[in-house]
């Protein structure tokens, strides 16, 4: 089981810094796989360091009740000069495996399956040799929660196939944590999902209402994509369009905010409005390319 | 596929034995260990070959230089190549604890990804590794010197080895200090890189202390690393002369006020240095 208990980080840079992740509260139970949703930079990959220790939160606590790995990803976790050999090794010696490091070293050779680039500098491996190296090193430890930062997303499909039957061994045993794009993955992996959106974290006990939620949240009904006009008048017309929607949320927006009895934690009106904005963008410089266009060919 | 059993070495829930704090370090320690000695003495074609050959030719010249523009001064009670040697690799012993710690963090960034690495793990590692390949290399230099019939065997070799770990122990506390700050602060680094020479100058290994006018001397005695240097040459040659006020009290005080100020310093940025 991993509890945290109101959790708040930030990262401090030159200009301010809002908080990536606010007072969250989650308990993750044990042996249930988990799948973190949200948008770039909503604070996936950060909640998931937190989980794993490699940061700390600036209040709030994560008590872990159990063996928890490191974000196992393409970002970090090798050293770029040092063959796999030598980092299977580190790594080995680092969870005191005294006298089985050669176990775990051929281990995790025969599973990377990555052939002579074993004993070749790490910073010379395409991202799929990466991710094998280290799915394999993170599968030799007897974890009881795997966390995964997008490393299933590479590989080809032999690997990924090997890769889930190596997991799918140690269901009622050990659990996963993953950060993932790839829908398909998530249902694949996961049970339960949490989606995180501006610094809050909203726990689904199943993994496809937290897909949906994710839709949901981001692309709403009212705004659909636009249409890529093909003439200056189209394109006009698809800007007046865009400005129309974009009032109609605004006004919406304000209306509800005005209202006091208002209960809406996931703030979707807000969104809608943003994204309508961003679509009145769009359309704008739709307009302005084609005005430039003309006036260059005239 | 068969995997180790974490239950004696990672464990955190109650029901396990766990690793104690302190046998995790060790074997973090033994890993970097492990891993910055191949790196330092294998990964460079050549490695051994420079770790020799610098101090050699740094000496090589330096004799050479002395010949002929210092023609006819002379060290009093001391064979001008030993007190050059004695002098060098005292300095160097500091300077490369220094220097390498200061690239110590961000060399090792990779490896913080698994918390039971600190950032603190690749400095003492450094200084470690740093202070063991100096001494192996200054035992050869006595070693290979005598048997050349250079005056390279000490007076007093308690002293000596003393000394020559007060010195590391200044090199500990800079390299601690420093390996924070230039983290945070990246002009630190070129500012300390800068530094050397005046540093080497100032210190005393080229020229002999003696030489400086007695109105500077006491700017001179600030330098610690001067005080550790006379006192291993104080030690090595029963005849040697130098000026007043040498201590090795003085040289402990800036060795563990600076270990100290390093120590606290990597407490108290430990965060912020593996989150960089």
């Amino acid at each position: 089981m991993i509890e945290i208990r109101n959790l708040y980080k930030r990262y401090h840079n030159h200009h301010g810094s809002q908080w990536v992740l606010k007072d969250i509260n989650l308990t993750i139970p044990s042996g249930v796989s988990v799948g973190l949703l949200g948008r770039n930079g909503a604070g996936k990959s950060t909640l998931l360091r937190l989980i794993g220790g490699m940061d700390s939160p600036d209040r709030g606590a994560i008590v872990r009740e159990s063996r928890v790995s490191w974000p196992i990803g393409l970002a970090g976790g090798f050293q770029g000069s040092m063959t796999g050999r030598q980092n299977v090794k580190f790594v080995a010696r680092i969870h005191g495996a005294d006298e089985e490091i050669d176990k775990i070293v051929d281990e995790v050779e025969a599973f990377a399956e990555i052939g002579e680039a074993f004993d070749e500098p790490v910073k010379t491996y395409s991202s799929g040799m990466r991710s094998r190296l280290a799915f394999g090193l993170s599968l030799a430890f007897d974890f009881d929660v795997y966390l995964s930062d997008e490393a299933t997303a590479v590989g080809d499909r032999a690997f990924k196939a090997k890769a889930k039957e190596a997991f799918k061994d140690r269901v009622g045993r050990a659990s996963l944590i993953m950060v993932s794009h790839g829908e398909g993955v998530l249902r694949e992996f996961c049970e339960a999902g949490i989606v995180l959106d501006r610094g809050q974290a909203r726990w689904y006990d199943r993994i496809d209402d937290a897909i949906n939620a994710y839709h949901e949240a981001t692309d709403s009904p009212k705004t659909p994509p636009l249409k890529v006009p093909s003439s200056l008048t189209e394109a006009k017309q698809t800007l007046r369009q865009a400005n129309r929607r974009f009032e109609q949320a605004k006004l919406a927006y304000q209306i509800a905010s005005d209202d006091p009895a208002r209960n809406d934690p996931d703030d979707r009106l807000r969104w809608q409005m943003e994204d309508a904005r961003e679509r009145m963008h769009e359309a704008r410089r739709y307009v302005q390319e084609f005005q430039s266009a003309k006036a260059q060919s005239a | 596929m068969a995997t180790l059993d974490l239950t004696r070495s990672d464990a955190r829930g109650p029901a396990r034995v766990s690793r104690s704090p302190w046998r995790v370090t060790r074997s973090v320690w033994f890993a970097m260990f492990m891993r910055e000695a191949i790196s330092r003495t294998m990964a460079d074609r050549m490695g051994w070959f420079w770790m020799i050959f610098e101090p050699l030719a740094i000496i090589g010249v330096m004799v050479s230089v002395r010949g002929l523009f210092m023609s006819g001064r002379h060290i009093a009670g001391a064979d001008y190549v030993a007190w050059m040697v004695v002098g060098l690799m005292g300095f160097t012993l500091f300077r490369e604890n220094m220097m390498r710690s200061v690239g110590a963090v961000e060399a090792n960034r990779g490896l913080f990804a698994y918390r039971q690495v600190k950032p603190i793990d690749p400095v003492l590692v450094r200084c470690f590794l740093e202070g063991m390949l100096k001494t192996l290399i200054f035992l050869l230099f006595i070693g290979v010197g005598s048997l050349l019939k250079f005056e390279l065997i000490p007076d007093y070799p308690l002293g000596v080895v003393f000394d020559w770990l007060s010195l590391w122990a200044l090199g500990w506390g800079f390299g601690l200090t420093l390996s924070v700050c230039a983290d945070l602060v990246p002009e630190i680094a070129k500012v300390v890189r800068i530094l050397q020479l005046p540093l080497l100058l100032l210190s005393g290994v080229i020229f002999p202390v003696l030489y400086v006018p007695h109105e500077y001397r006491e700017y001179l005695l600030l330098n610690p690393i001067v005080h550790g240097l006379e006192s291993i040459r104080l030690s090595f040659f029963d005849g040697y002369h130098t000026i007043g006020g040498i201590s090795e009290t003085y040289l402990w005080f800036w060795a563990l006020g600076s270990i100290s100020l390093g120590l606290l310093l990597h407490a108290r940025f430990r965060d912020k240095l593996k989150a960089h």
